[in-house]
């Protein structure tokens, strides 16, 4: 990508596809996924060691998997931030132009707040797992 | 140059209503969506005059009004209507009518498609609705909950089931409608950014449907399987759990409130920058809430089953999505304040809803970070706190946007001015009356009163809160009246409105009343608010400088463009009036009201008048090869007539239809898993079974059935469509053969659905994929006719993407099934 020269990469930015609708879910799906994994392995670890089961070898799971989570949404945020966050034609966060261009910011800008939120809800989720001590 | 008025009588001809009895053979969007709004109307006050009847009989304690019994049906239907009936339909309503406006399309890309849903569904609503006067009507909330609604109710439990699984049927055609009308049917230059807010909501909420609403499929195809057959789903004595049912419904049941509240916020969207006159603030704000909200919504379903005695970790990642949900709320509440802040606001009936909604739903939305916290709600579960929350939410959520959106569309609808005094004291009457009846229930809920109780002692100290309630309910009801009083009296007399009579900046008000083509010709869109920034866009829409001013062929056609920068790729040419949808849907009716009956016959024949129907449908009415390969849409611009593959709408409606199809396998595999999570030995020793071998061979010949259908479509693009057709038909035999192996298994190793929840849930995963394989028979046959007769060649080759693309959801469910089934057993 280094390699492209100046008008070419301004071409492409201005042309490309960029950061498409699939993109934009990325972190909300880390989200899903990581939601799904805690709530599926802590069920069928609870079901299967009886209710009085310590949580301690479960909650090594989850934290890995938010580990790895955090990490995607992480990766998936540096992506964005390389997109300059602003509007180029009048330097705000409106994105109201009419410019394959100004679509892509707006995507990236939409998919990077949601990268936020994501891994609020990520941590939001992992909380109960850090002080709860056993399947009860 | 052409004649500009010849043009426009061209235009009224091709998209000319039908008139008399023919109307009921309308499918355009303007019409179809006013049915599907006043169906939705006539169902509310349905359901509110059964909300009334609750409230007389709690007035007073120990009431005598009326019985348990009926008592039962009416809070059931009550919930079940304003849910089923009115709130998802009127978001798929104001959509239908609305949308299309909004993004500079003449129609939706699948206009039969609309009018089919709507048909469904005012037959489902009637069905389920009429049950009560045959004192037949469900009785165990509405929600249904196994054992109560398996063992004890009637007949009702039956007529909830498949009167709403058939209404389900028109919310994902609805979906698979709307998501594609946003993605593709936008006036061209209409990027992703500048479309309107109304468009994100709906594409947001299409896709909630698609993973939410397939699991209570898949929970009603087990629930009546249990009725019917005497599966033991929910059985525990047989080794199911009622608990199940409960997971399926709430995994539809709580993105279900969001579906409702989103496309209503929605409104808000459009109408709140309009009377503050300027843009919305934080539009990209805005989009992130309603894309953070749809996903977050999904992992909130255990919080309605809090007391279930789930592990209190459960509970608390349950508890912690809850609370993370209210942040994406708060931003879209906050972006509205600050665009009323910073607007200079037109004081207006549609304003008042609005402000009136944003205050209710804040209180429903704080005591709902309230019931959140596992131990409050331990607390006030099934009481009348609850009923409070809920409600809260729901009509400061819903119905408040709603009644806001039709006081500001109605002059564009119906071409005539609302009574602001109406709409004023119907404001007020619903503000008062409803916090007159909701707030006090607060407090009788942490008094301890349960929720669906037909009447209390007097010595529970409940009885002023009640009559306050009852008093409320009725002034609200007064409120509600009011305005649907000034919506339907006669206004001939009155004044025609003025186009655009709000000033707003957005599409939708460009058209003129009183044609079903929207917009006189497509414009090119460059702003959000083109009304407000082009000061020449009407003109030039009106005299027909935008795309296809004409319609020279006499067929009705849009415009499709590309998803992200709306770039023109096709002409689609929609549907115009037909009887199909409408026989398609009474054939599907006859299939699900007489099965609650168990008349077979009947039932037989509604499904042949089904089949027929759709595929009289399809064989006349899509995929048609165009006359010419590319038309002239004006500016300069030459477009196709014709694609294929996931350049047109057709392929990307089976990939929509089919992502909710695999949500609803998921769910059935779900709940395998589910019985293998909550035994300790599964399979149960005593039962082996399918075994390895049958599922193997079924797995094979499913995958050659997929390559046979897959190849054929390769091979007849590459010219040799004498080969794609043998293909085919070979395709139908493995398919045969796939099915028969598959159902081989259980049938062979004497596994009895009605032993056990094992091989039951083992049974109703092997007949949803033999329907799923005798549907892709069907299809392979009918790309096998399409082929013969010439209608698909190899550079039309439409149908076939779209059979191949089936039957990759197909194979890939098939054969997982076969996997599971087969191969899990041994692994325990």
């Amino acid at each position: 990508m280094s390699k492209e020269d100046p008008v070419t990469a301004e071409a492409r930015r201005e042309t490309g596809s960029g950061t498409d609708l699939w993109s934009v879910i990325i972190s909300p799906s880390i989200w899903a996924l990581h939601f799904l994994v805690c709530y599926v392995s802590a069920a069928i670890y609870c079901q299967k060691l009886g209710r009085d089961a310590p949580l301690s070898d479960i909650r090594l799971l989850v934290i890995a998997v938010t580990v790895i989570a955090l990490v995607g949404i992480f990766w998936s945020s540096v992506r964005l931030w390389r997109v300059h966050d602003r509007s180029l034609t009048d330097d705000d966060f409106e994105y109201e132009h009419n410019t394959p261009e100004e679509r892509h910011r707006f995507l990236s800008h939409v998919a990077l707040m949601l990268c936020v939120l994501s891994a609020v809800a990520v941590i939001y989720v992992t909380i109960p797992m850090l002080y709860l001590e056993s399947c009860r | 140059m052409t004649d500009k008025r010849a043009e426009t009588e061209q235009l009224a001809k091709v998209w000319d209503n039908p008139r008399g009895w023919r109307a009921l053979s309308d499918v355009n969007n303007s019409i179809v969506g006013l049915w599907y709004f006043a169906a939705a109307f006539a169902f509310m006050l349905f359901a509110g005059a059964l909300a009334l009847i609750i409230r007389v009989q709690l007035f007073v304690p120990d009431n005598t009004l009326v019985t348990a019994e009926f008592y039962n049906q009416a809070f059931t239907l009550h919930g079940t209507v304003m849910m089923f009936l009115f709130a998802v339909p009127i978001f798929e309503a104001v959509a239908i009518l609305i949308l299309p406006g909004m993004l500079g399309a003449r129609d939706l890309p699948f206009p039969r498609l609309s009018a089919f849903g709507f048909w469904c569904y005012l037959i489902g609503g009637v069905f389920v609705c009429g049950s009560i006067f045959f004192n037949a009507a469900p009785d165990a909330g509405w929600f249904m909950y196994p054992p109560l609604s398996t063992e004890q109710s009637g007949i009702g439990a039956d007529i909830w089931l498949l009167g709403l699984s058939f209404i389900e049927v028109a919310s994902i055609a609805a979906a698979v409608e709307l998501i594609v009308g946003v993605l593709k049917c936008r006036a061209p230059g209409m990027h992703i950014n500048l479309t309107p807010l109304y468009g994100w909501y709906v594409l947001v909420v299409g896709g909630m449907i698609l993973f939410a609403f397939p699991p209570l499929i898949a929970g009603d195809i087990l629930f009546e399987l249990e009725r019917l057959l005497d599966w033991p789903f929910f059985d525990v004595t047989r080794g199911g759990d009622p608990i199940l049912w409960q997971h399926l419904f709430w995994i539809f049941g709580h993105p279900e409130v969001y579906i409702i509240f989103l496309p209503a916020i929605a409104l808000l969207a459009m109408i709140v920058p309009t009377f503050a006159q300027r843009e919305i603030t934080g539009y990209s704000w805005i989009v992130l809430s309603a894309l953070g909200t749809g996903f977050l919504s999904f992992g909130l379903w255990v919080h309605h089953m809090f007391t279930t005695g789930l592990p209190s970790v459960s509970l608390g990642f349950f508890s912690a999505a809850s609370e993370a949900v209210a942040i994406p709320t708060g931003i879209q509440i906050f972006a509205f304040i600050a665009t009323v802040m910073l607007g200079s606001v037109v004081r207006s009936v549609p304003m008042l809803f609005c402000l009136g909604a944003l205050a209710v739903f804040i209180i429903g939305g704080l005591t709902g970070v309230m019931v959140a916290v596992a131990p409050f709600d331990f607390q006030v579960h099934d009481t009348y706190f609850i009923v409070a929350h809920l409600h809260y939410t729901l009509i400061g959520g819903m119905l408040f946007p709603v009644m806001a959106g039709i006081c500001y569309y109605y002059p564009l609808i119906r071409g005539k001015e609302l009574s602001r005094a109406y709409g004023i004291w119907s404001f007020w009457l619903m503000l008062i009356g409803f916090n007159m009846a909701f707030l006090p229930m607060h407090l009788t809920g942490m008094l301890g009163m349960p929720r669906r109780v037909f009447t209390y002692g007097a010595d529970r100290g409940w009885t002023e809160l009640n009559m306050i309630s009852s008093v409320g309910a009725f002034i609200f009801a007064a409120g509600f009246l009011l305005l649907v009083w000034d919506c339907v009296r006669p206004k001939r007399h009155q004044r025609d409105v003025p186009r655009n009579v709000w000033n707003a900046g957005t599409l939708e008000w460009a058209a003129r009343f009183g044609n079903s083509w929207g917009m006189r010709s497509i414009p090119e869109v460059s702003s959000r608010y083109p009304l407000w920034h082009d000061k020449d866009f009407l003109r030039k829409v009106d005299e027909g400088e935008g795309y296809l001013a004409d319609a020279k062929e006499g067929r009705r056609e849009t415009l499709v463009t590309s998803v992200l920068d709306a770039q023109p790729i096709l002409v689609l040419r929609v549907g115009g009036p037909g009887w199909l949808p409408m026989i398609a849907a009474g054939g599907l009716g006859a299939v699900f009201i007489f099965m609650a009956f168990k008349w077979w016959l009947p039932m037989g024949l509604g499904a042949v008048v089904f089949l027929t129907a759709v595929l009289r449908w399809l064989w006349t009415g899509t995929a048609e090869i165009p006359e010419k390969k590319t038309k002239d849409i004006g500016g300069g611009k030459r477009l196709p007539l014709y694609v294929s593959g996931y350049k047109s709408t057709g392929w990307w409606a089976m990939f929509i239809t089919m992502t909710g199809d695999l949500t609803a396998f998921l769910a059935l595999l779900f709940g395998y898993f589910f019985f293998w999570t909550i035994h300790s030995d599964f399979p149960p020793p005593d039962m082996f079974g399918p075994g390895w071998f049958w599922p193997t061979i079924a797995g094979a010949l499913i995958l050659l059935a997929w390559a046979l259908t897959l190849g054929a479509r390769l091979v007849n693009s590459g010219g040799q469509s004498s080969l794609a057709q043998l293909f085919l038909l070979l395709g139908v035999l493995a398919t045969l053969g796939g099915g028969l192996a598959l159902m081989a298994g259980p049938w062979t190793s004497d596994l009895d659905p009605t032993a056990h929840a094992y091989p039951a849930i083992v049974w109703a995963l092997v007949i949803w994929i033999l329907a799923h394989l005798a549907t892709g028979m069907l299809m392979q046959g009918y790309g096998f006719a399409r082929l013969l007769y010439g209608k698909a060649t190899p550079t039309h080759d439409a149908d076939l993407w779209n059979i191949t693309l089936y039957w990759h959801f197909v194979a890939f469910s098939g054969v997982l099934t076969a996997i599971v089934i087969g191969g899990f057993p041994y692994l325990t």
